[in-house]
């Protein structure tokens, strides 16, 4: 059995399909028509030529009006977003002083300086299982809260009001209380746990750079369900009652519903909240920061503490605008594969 | 209130007390391990150091002074706690004035490029500023933003268009075009009919857009730790590294600071949160 997902929870862009009369009046005019909004368009309502003429000027004006409405945040976006990211592709070509002046074009050599550094491989294995474990994790846990959220029961409105805590609060806050929640002298939780007799000493949560990466993937879990539970809530709470209704008469239980009817129809919601958390956990900086700072030796590090380090504390340029790039052509790649497979699995009907 | 008809389809989890009770345990144990860190950033910023090294879970004492120090004392973090409500603010007004029109084009017209837009969109939340930070200084340099709050201002507006947008589009895209159409045979201009029709209709959405720009700006922490290095211009993200030191943290006073960077922001988000769920849906940026 497959469930249509209701039209609303589509595409938002595919309403109302663009399609240009092909009149063939005029090649200005359809041209013009292309460039401007076809509702209320009028160069296509047969007049004679010399009102055309006069139209077509305020049609210029009409085509011209939505960039007129686009341009402060199109300006705005091109001076500090697209002019930094054209700017790191050409430093990452370039060739550095010890004081940071460029010296000229030196091809892929800063590439291949990281691709060879020793740090880099264990710095990107570092960022994958990153990335995987944090996404996923608050992915399943945030469908699980999501659907409890969703359900009736008392204190719903409180517990909705605290699952958005973690969400409004500073990360390098959250993960400075968290720095001191496991520490083994005076940390909260041993204190805590000797307190309720659950272990007779003081507990070493951070024996090993593997353990303290493990908490800084928990933190970063913590931060990151909310934003996947409110995500899947606002899903939910689209879906029709009726296909439960229906599903109930049919027999269907929990399970089934859960399976057949709830997932495939939060599926547009989940693959934003997916697609920006790969983006936001990859790019994460202040949790590794304020707990470790990447060490000791780049063993906590992710390709962004790296890349700070290379630019800010070694002074190395030309090997941290390299290390932008390949952070970003993953992220596009690894974005690109997850939308083609979540929208090539969502469109069989 | 008016959740009653809005949320369609609250499922009953079944009369099984069985099911009840594990609902209510997963809900409580959810809310203890999500209150933990804030229960210890609050009970600890009350503390003096021996107590901190105790191993009690309370305070043996309540040493309120120590908020009253955060605040009043000479290494007073009011003047970045007002550093902080200056960008935020600043931000979110740049990040709404140019994200309204934004996305009014993308909710109401229909042109050639809109692909290309949010392609921008997108790429802007791609990279973040932290992949970009070597690029972002080069820029502010060459503007002279560097090391000043507008710099800060303007790029955290920058990095919140795509939100602004998704939500801001999604909120008049839910608000039917007729009325402003009205407005328009009734002689109003487009700009009329957006600021007199369709703004105040749209004021729920734009709100909850505002705090979540406001909220997104105040808790940044790594532009302006690279960015800023002029003490008197710090936010609250990083003026807290004051009771941070090289060789000790004060924790008690890291705490009792951190409980005012973190009260008023969790405030808004509460406010808000039950718009956003509904932002959520209706925006989708993806095309």
């Amino acid at each position: 059995m497959s469930m249509r997902p209701p039209p609303e929870a589509r595409s938002v862009f595919r309403d109302a399909p663009v399609s240009y009369p092909a009149h063939g009046i005029c090649r200005c005019a359809l041209l013009l028509c292309f460039f401007c909004s076809p509702p209320g368009c009028s160069c296509f309502s047969g007049d004679g030529p010399m009102q055309k003429k006069k139209k077509s000027a305020k049609s210029w004006r009409k085509a011209l009006t939505p960039y007129v409405w686009l341009l402060p945040s199109f300006t705005l976006m091109t001076v500090m977003v697209l002019l930094p990211i054209l700017t790191v592709f050409y430093r990452s070509f370039q060739k550095f002083s010890k004081a940071g002046k460029i010296k000229g074009f030196i091809g892929a050599d800063n590439f291949s300086q990281v691709l060879h550094s020793a740090k880099f491989s264990l710095v990107l294995r570092n960022t994958l299982v990153w990335t995987v474990l944090v996404v996923l994790i608050s992915t399943i846990l945030g469908i699980i809260i999501g659907m409890v959220l969703n359900s009736e029961f008392k204190g719903r409105k409180i517990a909705r009001a605290i699952v958005v805590f973690p969400w409004a609060t500073s990360l390098i806050i959250q993960a400075s209380v968290w720095k001191f929640i496991i520490n083994t002298d005076h940390g909260a939780l041993n204190a805590l746990l000797m307190k309720l007799g659950l272990t007779k000493s003081a507990v070493n949560f951070t024996s090993s750079p593997e353990a303290w990466f493990a908490w800084e993937i928990w933190v970063g879990i913590f931060v990151t369900v909310p934003f996947v539970a409110f995500c899947v809530l606002s899903g939910l709470q689209s879906i029709d009652s009726g296909y439960y209704e229906a599903a109930a008469i049919d027999g269907g239980g929990f399970w089934q519903q859960t399976f057949y009817i709830t997932l495939p129809l939060i599926r547009p919601s989940l693959t934003v909240s997916t697609v920006l958390n790969i983006i936001y956990v990859f790019n994460s900086f202040p949790i590794i920061w304020a707990m470790t700072k990447g060490d000791p030796a780049s063993r906590t590090d992710t390709l962004v503490t790296y890349l700070y380090k290379l630019a800010f504390i070694n002074g190395e340029n030309g090997q941290a605008a390299a290390v932008s790039v390949i952070s970003f052509l993953i992220l596009c790649v690894v974005s690109a594969a997850y939308l083609a497979i979540s929208s090539g699995g969502g469109d069989e009907s | 209130m008016k959740q009653g008809n809005k949320l369609k389809a609250v499922r009953k989890p079944g009369n099984r007390p069985a099911v009840r009770a594990a609902l209510y345990l997963f809900v409580i144990l959810m809310c203890v391990v999500i209150l933990y860190p804030y229960f210890v950033m609050f009970t600890y910023g009350a503390r003096n150091t021996a107590d901190i090294m105790s191993g009690n879970v309370f305070p043996e004492k309540w040493i309120w002074a120590n908020y009253a120090y955060v605040l009043f004392s000479n290494r007073s973090v009011v003047r970045y706690l007002l550093n902080s409500v200056f960008i935020s603010f600043g931000a979110t007004a740049i990040a709404i004035i140019c994200g309204i029109p934004a996305a009014y084009a993308l909710a109401r017209m229909r042109f050639r490029g809109r692909k290309i837009f949010m392609a921008i969109v997108i790429l802007s939340q791609m990279f973040s500023p932290v992949v970009l930070l070597v690029g972002i200084q080069r820029v502010l340099l060459t503007f002279g933003l560097n090391n000043s709050d507008l710099g800060l201002i303007l790029i955290d507006a920058a990095f919140n268009q795509a939100f602004a947008i998704w939500l801001l589009q999604g909120t008049f895209r839910s608000i039917s075009p007729e009325m402003e159409q009205a407005a328009t045979i009734d002689g109003c201009s487009t700009i009329q009919s957006v600021t007199r029709v369709l703004l105040p209709m749209a004021a729920p959405g734009i709100v909850t857009t505002l705090i979540f720009v406001f909220i997104n700006a105040w808790n940044e922490y790594t532009i302006a730790f690279v960015m800023i290095s002029d003490d008197r211009l710090k936010p609250i993200t990083v003026g807290i590294n004051l009771f941070n030191g090289y060789n000790m943290i004060e924790w008690n006073y890291l705490f009792a600071a951190s409980v005012f960077a973190t009260v008023p922001v969790v405030i808004l988000f509460i406010c808000i949160e039950k718009n956003l769920v509904s932002g959520l849906t209706s925006g989708g940026v993806k095309s």
